[in-house]
Formats: C-alpha cells, structure tokens, sequence
C-alpha cells in the first residue's frame, strides 16, 4: 500500500479560509480538490468522482446549496461510491435528518477541531474502502475448491456479525442447530431425501444466511430501536441481495454449496404460512434449508442479547416459538426441535473449542480486509475511467453539441463543444430560465423542448424537432434528438433528459433550395401545375370565405407563334407572359405555368372583379419584336363555381372555351349558362 | 501585542482555538487571512441593499469564521444576524447589523495592530 496515489478529498465551502482550515487539518497526507459553491462541486464530481474519496460539503452556499449538491449525488448515483461528511455550523435537527435521508455519512459541526476532522475522515474513508472492497469480493472470488469456499463463508459470515454488532456465536449456532435439526429430521421422516453430504453442505451454507446485511446500512442495521417501516423495508433486501451476490459468483466447484447458500439467503425469513418475505412461499414450497435455518435463527436471536432486548431462556424461547409469535414453522421441524430441546440446548452451549477457532478466522478475515480484497475495487474504477474517457472522447471527437438536464437538481450540462459553441457553461442551473439560454435558443424553442418532453413515456423516450438558433449575429438550423429519463419507481417519475443537437443548417438549406426547383416550371420560374394546385387548395382551407377567382389564360395561336418565328421566340413569348402576368397581380395571387401555352392565375379579390380581370387582360395582350401576342381568358369565381379546386378548373376551362369560341383575345366569366352547355359538351 | 494579548482585545477565546487547532503558527495563519475574506464588505453591500438572501450567506460565512477561530464576540453578533435574516428580514435585522460592524471593526483594528507590532 505504500508509495500509492495520495487519495483526493473535495472540499466545498464558500469561505476561502474555511476551506483553507480544512486543508491544513488534513495535511500533506491528501491531494484537496477545492469549489467555492455547489455549481462547482458538481462539475468536478462530474469529471472525477470516482477518484474521490470524501466530500466535506457546506450547507449554506451561493448558487447550489449543500443539499442540491447531495441530490445531484444521489441523481448520478455519485453517492454510492463517494463519502460525504457535512461540514456547518447549521445544527437544525431536520437539516441534519434530511442530510442523512440524502446519503451523508457523517457529521462535523464548526468550530473544526483538528483532531476531530482528521479522525472523522480517516474513518469515514477506510469504512467506504472497506465495504467497497467487501461487495467486490463476494462478487468476484472464484471459489477453487470446496474447501476454499468453506473457508471464504467464515471469512464473509464473520464480516457480516462484525457490522452487525451480534455475537460472534450467532453463526456459530445456526450452522449447530441447522446441523441437529436436519439429523433429527432425517431420523424421523424420510420426506426430504438429503444425505450426510447434503446436510454438510447445508450446514456449511447456513452461515451466508445474512450476507445480504454487507449492503446494508449499519446505522439501520445496528439501531437501538424499533425500525420505521422504511427502514424495515430496507432491512428485508438483505435477503434478495445475498442471493444476488451469491448468483453472481462464478462457480466451478462446490454449486451444491452456492445453490443451497442462495436458498438460505434468499427465503431464511419466508414462513410456513406463507406470511415471510421477499416471495411469500408456504409449505414446502420453502426449500427444506431455508425452513430450517430460518429456525435456528430465530431461535438463537431470542436466546441471545441483542442492542434491542435481552436473552431469553431456553424455556421462554421455546415457548415463544410454539406459540408462533416468531411466525409459523413447519410442523414437523417443531416437533423434533420440542422432543429434543434439551440436546440442543446442551449443544449449543458447549463449544469452547471452537470458539478459539473463531478467533483465528476473525483475524483472517481482518488480514483479507487489509490485503487482496483492494485488487477488486481498482479494477473496478479503472474500467469506470476507461468508460469515462471514452465518452468524453468520443463527445470531444463529434462536433455535436450534447447535453443533460436533470429535474432535480435543477441543471444542465453541455459537453465541452457544446459550451464552446453556445458560450454558455458547461454546467448552469435553472436552463428554462437561464437568460442567456433563452436568448440563444428563443422561449419557443425552450417552450417547444418543453412541450415535446411532455409527449415522452419511459416506452417513448425519444424526440427530435428542428429549431433556430440564433448564434454570433446568424440564425442557423439545428435538429435537437432528445431522450427523457425516468427513474425506477414505479410509476417511473420524469427525471431529465439526454439530448444533442446537430448544425443541419447547410443541409435544410440544400433542401429548401430543391424543394423550390420542383415546385417551379424551368423556363418561366412559375409554379408549375402540381405545386399550384396545392398552395390554392391550402389557400381555400385556410379562407374557406374568400372570394377567389381562377383564370385559365391560353395564348392565341401559339403554335403559328413558333412556326413562323422559331421555338426560341416562342419561349421568349412563354416568359414575357409570365413576368407580365406576376406584375399584374399582388405577390399573394398564385401564378402558374400549366404546360404548354396554357398558364393561370389564382387570385383573392375584395371589389370588382370584371374590372380587375380587364386589367389584367389587357396587361397580357404585348407586342414583341413587332408581333402582336393576345391570349384569351376564362374566369371563374368562386362563388358562382363552387371552391374546389376540380370545381374552379372546370369552370374556367369551360369559359375559356366559350372565349375562343367567340374568337379568341378576350375574356370571358363562367356562368351557370355554361354549365349546363358543358353538360352537353 | 502577542497573539494572546490580540484575541483578548478582539473579544476571542485563545486557549480554545490553541486546543482545537493545536499549532500557533497556525491559528495566527487564519487570524491574519480573516482581514482577507470579502464577507463582510458583502454583508454591508447586503444590507444597504435589502438583499435578504445575500445578506444571509454573508453574515452565516462570517459567524463560521468566527467559530473556526474562536472569535466568540463577532461570532455571537454575526449568529444573532444570521438567525435574523434566516426566514424574513426581522425587524431587529439592522439594529443587530450595527453590533456586527462595531464587532468587526473592532475585531479587524486588533488583528491590525497586533500585525503591525509584529511587523509581518
């Protein structure tokens, strides 16, 4: 352990010499990181919390409070793996309840005492390196032999009565009575088919009943007094937890033992009547192991002290537990436990000997604490670097803008591209109404995200939208992706989102551009049918009580046009047409170019409609390069023609006949009259 | 002036900081980097100013000064201003301001003094 890395504790405390005291406390020992207020913290957590060993963290701070800090903790899961102590001169007993609800491990009030702080840190560090350590050998030994396994329970079981303050014989006596228990059984019923071999092995499981209590909080599982019933609930994960530890282990010999040490640990407080927990088995649904230790735990709890009662008596015990106010049991177990109560109560009273090998196994599991047990939680951390790395690579390599926002704390983050690009930090508080942000984005955009987030179920998360952004003076394109994040609950609670947004300016602008090339006719630049057709019957859906009028416009002989002047005067003729048509009516009127030399006009008119057709008529009769060019003109209104697009078409082809019909260089409204000579037609 | 003489002429408890510090050098560090700290010049700009929060942090900053060096007198008037500036702006908020300028300036002319007759 010598020549190691010095290990890093932040201190976050808004007075400079505050923070300075603390840092000459702790001394040469500890590299200190230092933030002046709880913005600042989280920043730095979120680079490197996992090399942190301890936060001392101020309550009181500009910005970000000490308790956001803790919640932004708890939110990035920081917590688990980081110590905090709080360091203030608050002393408010529901600041100190909801500090610890929040995850602070310990407590160091103004005015600081060297000694004191020095003390306080050494433990809170080694008891968080110790447990760290503890979870990650469970974990990841690999048990060679049987005989290592043994030896490995011992080790585990008596880590776990260290935390529990219990008795060193607790483990002692289980694995005794689950012994005679299954003996006596076997003598009386052959129901249960377990050899000499099975019941060893149950024996030697019996001792991992309560590792699951390593993941446990020892000011929970060490209270005086009675547990609230959150904090019952979380002593009962004991159970679901040691089977886990126990289904992660890679086994390759001795999975008889980690099976039955999984049955114990997980059902060794279900109950006969099927009122245990966690699943609610009954009968013999509870694995015989289970039955059994569950058995003799509760006996030797009641025939021991415990912080919470005294011992009680063989008599009283045996008492209480047919009386079933420890729960039901099967009914045979109880019968052999009452006819041979007085062998087992001689039995678990002498076992000096073995005491003495309980304490050598106490010093070797003190030695594994010390010694191998570190290799494990290193490795862990290097993968989380690596994983660290990676992604900030991996975000430094993408010119992406990427960024987090969480619901509480109240926060954004950016990656540093993103702070680069946008000028804003890369963490702030409060986004929805970060000035600076809202001038960047708009309030729509924020209104729009906002409103998107709303739409988003755990199912579906995700949502992209297009958006402006106004960045140095220019209005650039983004697509914004985001995905909500939901936390565990149930129902899942909306905790923030993840998202990024990409620069599709030049590629929205592309797009525009070609969308517009094919809604327009190449050689005149009007819209070309299709496209017309669209944009009148987006008009009439949007003004359903407009007066609007089409006019179906042919040039007069066109076909002589281009015979005897040539096809490029002829398309000269095409494009005076058009420009003279586009300087005839406002910007808003639609013109279009149909094909060939038919072309027409959508327009909106208020007054007079024959005198507005005459204009425009007579602004399409030119002359060009000597040749007199007339078209003619059929009007429909509609009013009189009904507003469908189909409807106004017809209308105006048949008036456009009706023009030519009388000779063409006119003009000519639709009526009802040729409505019914349509018919005939 | 020794650094005994000034703590009880800045109404401080020397002995205490001496057995919770325990390094003369030091406590007479942190006395000297008190006349540094711009807490007090904010709770000023504060108070004028009605900017309870500000004010708050300010007068909370100064009182945990106080305690880690065991100013008792200024820690005292800079606790009864935070307590008063906790929740609402109290009405004794600025009569209990003045006690803490009179405290600080009398706290901040002791350590003065006792920098210069010791020349550092």
């Amino acid at each position: 352990m010598e020549g190691r890395k010095k290990q890093k504790i932040l201190i976050v405390d808004d007075s400079e010499m505050n923070r300075s005291i603390l840092a000459d406390m702790l001394g040469e020992e500890y590299d200190i990181l230092e933030a002046e207020d709880g913005v600042q913290a989280v920043g730095i957590l979120s680079k490197q919390a996992s090399e942190l060993s301890l936060v001392l963290l101020d309550i009181v701070m500009p910005k970000l409070d000490g308790f956001g800090v803790l919640s932004a903790m708890n939110q990035n899961g920081w917590i688990v793996d980081v110590p905090v102590i709080m360091v203030s001169a608050e002393s408010g007993s529901k600041q100190v309840e909801r500090a610890y609800e929040l995850g602070v491990t310990d407590f160091i009030n103004r005015p600081f005492d060297a000694l004191v702080v020095r003390r306080r840190v050494v433990n809170t560090i080694l008891l968080y390196a110790k447990q760290k350590r503890l979870i990650g050998m469970v974990e990841d030994q690999i048990y060679e032999t049987e005989q290592r396994s043994s030896l490995m329970i011992d080790i585990l079981s008596h880590i776990v009565e260290f935390r529990n303050g219990e008795s060193g014989l607790h483990i002692l006596h289980v694995r005794t009575f689950t012994s005679m228990l299954l003996d006596l059984l076997m003598a009386r019923t052959d129901k249960y088919e377990l050899s000499p071999r099975d019941i060893s092995v149950i024996s030697t499981a019996s001792a991992l009943h309560d590792v699951g209590k390593i993941a446990i909080d020892s000011a929970i599982l060490n209270k005086p007094g009675r547990l609230t019933p959150e904090e019952f609930a979380i002593m009962k994960t004991h159970t679901t937890v040691g089977a886990d530890m126990l289904s992660k282990i890679p086994v390759q010999h001795g999975e008889d033992l980690v099976k039955a040490a999984y049955e114990i640990c997980r059902w060794h407080h279900e109950r006969w009547d099927g009122s245990g927990y966690p699943d609610g088995l009954k009968g013999d649904d509870i694995p015989i192991s289970a039955q059994v230790v569950a058995l003799a735990d509760v006996y030797d709890a009641l025939t021991s002290q415990r912080v919470y009662k005294p011992a009680h008596t063989h008599e009283e015990a045996m008492r209480m537990i047919r009386e079933g106010q420890c729960g039901q049991f099967n009914p045979v177990l109880l019968e052999c436990l009452t006819e041979n109560a007085e062998k087992i109560r001689t039995a678990l009273q002498g076992n000096n000997a073995e005491q003495i090998q309980q304490r050598n196994l106490r010093s070797i599991s003190e030695e594994a604490l010390r010694g191998e047990g570190g290799a494990v939680s290193e490795r862990t951390l290097r993968l989380l670097d690596y994983e660290r790395m990676k992604y900030r690579f991996f975000a430094a390599m993408s010119d992406e803008i990427q960024f987090e926002y969480t619901v509480s704390p109240c926060m954004a983050t950016l990656s540093a591209y993103g702070s680069r690009m946008l000028g804003l930090e890369e963490i702030f508080m409060d986004p929805q109404h970060s000035e600076k942000l809202i001038g960047i984005v708009g309030q729509k955009t924020i209104d729009k995200i906002v409103a998107r987030q709303r739409e988003t179920t755990p199912e579906n998360p995700d949502s992209s939208m297009e958006v402006l952004v106004h960045l140095n003076g220019e209005s650039r394109w983004f697509r914004i992706i985001t995905r909500s994040v939901w936390t565990n609950d149930v129902p899942p609670k909306y905790a923030g989102l993840l998202g990024k947004a990409i620069d599709i300016h030049e590629e929205k602008m592309k797009l525009s551009e070609l969308e517009k090339k094919a809604s327009l006719d190449p050689l005149t630049g009007l819209l070309n049918r299709a496209s017309a057709r669209e944009q009148i019957e987006n008009r009439m859906l949007i003004h359903p009580s407009g007066n609007f009028a089409l006019a179906e416009i042919d040039i007069d002989n066109f076909k002589s046009i281009n015979d005897e002047c040539g096809h490029i005067f002829g398309d000269r003729v095409l494009q005076e047409l058009a420009q003279r048509m586009k300087h005839s009516v406002r910007s808003s009127d639609i013109c279009c170019r149909a094909g060939g030399e038919e072309f027409f006009l959508f327009l909106e008119y208020n007054t007079d409609i024959e005198r507005t057709v005459e204009r425009i008529f007579n602004n399409l009769c030119f002359e060009l390069q000597g040749r007199r060019v007339t078209v003619s003109m059929g009007v429909a209104q509609g009013g009189v023609a009904g507003l469908s697009y189909e409807g106004l078409y017809h209308a105006a082809d048949l008036a456009l006949y009706t023009a030519k019909e009388a000779g063409k260089n006119r003009f000519c409204f639709y009526d009802d009259a040729m409505k019914e000579k349509g018919e005939t037609v | 002036m020794t650094l005994n003489e000034c703590y009880a002429a800045l109404g401080g408890d020397y002995n205490e900081v001496i057995s919770r510090l325990r390094s003369e050098r030091l406590v007479q560090k942190f006395v000297l980097k008190f006349l540094e700290d711009k807490s007090f010049d904010t709770l000023v700009a504060a108070m004028a100013g009605h900017d309870r929060e500000t004010a708050f942090r300010a007068a909370h900053t100064i009182k945990g000064m106080c305690q880690n060096l065991s100013f008792t007198r200024l820690g005292d008037s800079a606790h009864d201003l935070t307590e008063a500036l906790r929740n609402e702006w109290s009405d004794s908020a600025d009569a209990l301001f003045e006690k803490v300028r009179a405290d600080y300036i009398a706290t901040a002319a002791a350590i003065d003094r006792f920098k210069t007759e010791t020349g550092l």
